[in-house]
């Protein structure tokens, strides 16, 4: 087989060597518990406070602001419950977009579970927020509004300053979830009236099972769990240091080379997306007619199905995906794309490709020549013609 | 393959002959949190395939096909119970799911085989039963497209199930020791009625109170829901007769349960419908050796008339419980020639005199696995 290429960096990035040479002494000598009083203890004491400054840095935040969590999930968990559950007793509505990952879905059925009010604005078929629908629908009675930066399935990326300064003047808090987000768009706390804002290590080359949440000054929250009083008792349990620090150097990263990132990212997309629109006419991408992330590209071919064709990609060593990875790894329509409107035939064949470090531009050519060969296949198959 | 022990073996046995194996386990239904957890088709069983298939280096995927299935295979079964009749899901699901469906995405692939962890066997081209003839699975397999059965590697069908463990312990697979399921899949906790009551509602007809009554009519006690009853069930009947008393037809119209003695489950002739054949069709007169049940023993019969819909079999010997839904499969010593679903028992042949029956062993579980 050929040198796989790994399309799938919306879905996990490799640790950056940068990354986990700073975490390193952690797992080692440096091994100390935050908390405690003694050498140890100070040594990472230390190193968790430099860290919490560093991120806060690339957040424009305070420090005091950075809650370090396990990742996205818990992020947008804590933001969504803690916010919801700490303003239930005046304002019990939450407003959130049909596209949401279900993290922040899911937490929100849990708010409708415990009293609360689900509202879901309505979104165009490019999968931007319509404004009218989310000025009707965001009032006195809502406590918590939460849009998505940057779209996992299709990369679309809201206008969070205008969604959030809506929510403000509404006395709203104004959560975004910007796991896609962070590294390609300019995020600044001090410039955009968001009051908190989940990101996740590993879609940006720190490891698994690390993340952070900004909460503004201020804003109410209760935490999920309880126990010691670290993180400002936001989130007790023992710091994961060395992956705190990793998640710091890994933002620092991302932030310095996000400009360029961004250029080179979408060259490469726009080379592969028109390459696969010359070779397959007919073929859809989602989420093209407004404002993307340049590392996603979704596609739709009429007469396949992703299922086979992941299959068929992955047997020739290409990696990507059909939307968000299911805990089975089997392939079940996206709620994303049914929310666009996408006819389910449509749906059901998409292909989400995402760049990021592992991408080359030899992999785009070889994905470019190989995808249009396997959809003719597929296509024969289904006895459409190609 | 479904994290079982035959399915593993057999990707672990290609694999070691040298083929370019590629694993698959059909996600064939939604896993509710309702569903205990249960040794088939659960999400450890996708766990338990995706780990041997890494163990053994190959590629390994989750292929939805829950709305296939679905319409295909679960559909039909409820609706057979709701026509009294007792259907035999894992049938459809070899026709209809793993060798069309399946084979579809195989295709994708280029795949060249499809090979399962059956116990049965290709030779020269046509199905026979498997080695191990208390294991034998082709009474589920005679739906298949003829075509398919060249394309079909069954490499666990030359084995006994005690030496496919051995192959397994050998190889260190992690299901060596896993429990054979024995139920339907979909019907993990062997429930069937909820199925039906899930798909039909709280007040289908077939789970509705209905009468139990002898052949002449005469009620004798009451059921709650024929679905509920196979031919030759004795288990929910009332006592209090001079001989044991079994169940002889199901009327879903009156949804009446007839019972009866013995004699009446017996049956002298077989007529099935939607027949599939393996090998050229035979010919009216043609002598062959069918089964009715699972498990059952073959039985001598003659084909007496046959079309394109329909064929009708006198049976040598009667045969007990033959049940509308359940298949009848038609040998030639091993090797399969076709099979159908059963429509009911036939005339038979008048002019022979009754052989005493031997004592058949019947069977409450609808698949007859049990």
């Amino acid at each position: 087989m050929r040198t796989p290429v790994y399309l799938d960096h919306a879905a996990t990035t490799p640790v950056r060597p940068e990354v986990l040479e700073a975490m390193l002494p952690f797992f080692g000598a440096r091994f100390g518990n935050p908390s405690s009083s003694h050498k140890w203890g100070r040594e990472a004491r230390t190193a968790l406070d430099e860290a919490r400054e560093r991120l806060a840095r690339c957040l424009g935040a305070n420090p005091d602001e950075v809650c370090f969590t396990s990742g996205g999930t818990e992020g947008d968990n804590l933001a969504v419950l803690g916010m919801w559950r700490a303003r239930r007793a005046t304002r019990r509505a939450v407003v959130t977009t049909p596209i949401e990952h279900k993290a922040v879905l899911a937490a929100v059925h849990e708010v409708a579970r415990e009293g609360g009010e689900q509202r879901l604005v309505e979104v165009d078929a490019a999968g931007l927020v319509r404004a009218a629908s989310f000025d009707a629908l965001v009032d006195d009675t809502v406590a918590l509004c939460s849009v998505m930066w940057v779209n996992n399935e299709i990369g679309v990326v809201q206008d969070v300053a205008a969604l959030a300064e809506v929510a403000k003047a509404r006395g709203a808090v104004f959560h975004t979830d910007a796991v896609q987000a962070f590294g390609k768009i300019n995020i600044d706390a001090r410039s955009t009236p968001f009051d908190s804002l989940t990101v996740s290590g590993h879609k940006i080359g720190a490891p698994k099972g690390i993340g952070a949440t900004y909460i503004r000054r201020g804003t109410p929250l209760e935490p999920l769990m309880y126990g010691g009083s670290q993180d400002q008792g936001r989130r007790p349990g023992t710091e994961n240091v060395a992956m705190a620090v990793g998640l710091a150097r890994a933002a620092e990263l991302a932030v310095a080379e996000r400009e360029h990132e961004w250029t080179k990212l979408e060259t490469m997309r726009d080379a592969l997306e028109a390459a696969l629109l010359a070779r397959i006419p007919d073929a859809v991408v989602h989420g093209r007619g407004g404002p993307r992330a340049p590392h996603i590209l979704n596609i739709s071919v009429p007469g396949t199905d992703s299922e086979s064709l992941l299959m068929a990609l992955d047997l020739q060593g290409v990696a990507c995906s059909s939307g968000s990875a299911c805990q089975t790894g089997s392939v079940t329509p996206s709620h994303v794309l049914t929310a666009l409107g996408v006819r389910s035939d449509l749906g059901s064949a998409a292909i989400r490709l995402s760049l990021g470090s592992l991408t080359s531009e030899e992999g785009i050519a070889r994905v470019a020549e190989l995808f249009p060969a396997l959809i003719d296949k597929a296509r024969r198959l289904s006895g459409m013609a190609g | 393959m479904s994290g079982g022990v035959d399915s593993s073996v057999a990707a672990a046995l290609l694999h070691a002959q040298g083929f370019d194996v590629v694993g698959a386990t059909m996600k064939l239904f939604c896993y509710g949190d309702d569903v205990p957890d249960k040794p088939c088709c659960s999400l450890d069983s996708i766990n338990d395939a995706r780990r041997i298939c890494e163990s053994l280096g190959v590629p390994h995927y989750v292929l939805n096909l829950e709305s296939s299935f679905g319409h295909d295979v679960v559909d039909n079964f409820v609706s057979e119970y709701a026509a009294g009749r007792t259907p035999i899901p894992c049938v459809r699901c070899n026709t209809f799911t793993k060798f069309r469906d399946l084979l579809r995405k195989a295709d994708a692939i280029d795949a060249a085989y499809i090979a399962t962890g059956h116990y049965a066997r290709v030779v020269n081209g046509e199905l026979h039963r498997g080695l191990d003839q208390a294991k034998d699975q082709t009474y589920f397999l005679w739906g298949i497209d003829r075509a398919v059965v060249s394309r079909m590697l069954l490499p666990v069908g030359h084995q006994t199930k005690a030496e496919t463990r051995d192959v397994a312990r050998a190889l260190g697979l992690i299901v060596a020791e896993k429990v054979e399921s024995q139920d339907i899949c979909f019907v993990p906790d062997g429930d069937h009625t909820r199925i039906i009551r899930q798909r039909l509602g709280d007040d289908a007809p077939a789970l509705a109170r209905g009468p139990i009554v002898l052949a002449d009519g005469r009620v004798v006690g009451e059921h709650a829901g024929h679905a509920r009853f196979t031919i030759g069930q004795r288990r929910g009947l009332p006592g209090g007769f001079a001989e044991p008393m079994f169940v002889v037809a199901i009327r879903p119209e009156s949804r009446a349960v007839v019972i009866g003695p013995r004699e009446a489950l017996l049956g002298r002739g077989v007529i099935a419908r939607d027949m599939n054949w393996l090998v050229d069709r035979p010919a009216v007169g043609a002598v062959v050796q069918v089964q009715v049940r699972h498990r059952a023993p073959p039985a001598a019969a003659e084909i007496v008339r046959l079309d394109a819909h329909e064929i009708e079999l006198a049976l040598d010997e009667p045969v007990a419980a033959i049940t509308p839904g359940q298949s009848l499969v038609l040998y030639d010593g091993s090797r399969v020639l076709g099979g159908g679903f059963i429509e009911r028992s036939g005339a038979g042949r008048p002019q022979l005199p009754v052989l005493a029956a031997g004592r058949a062993s019947l069977t409450g579980k609808p698949n007859g696995q049990a």
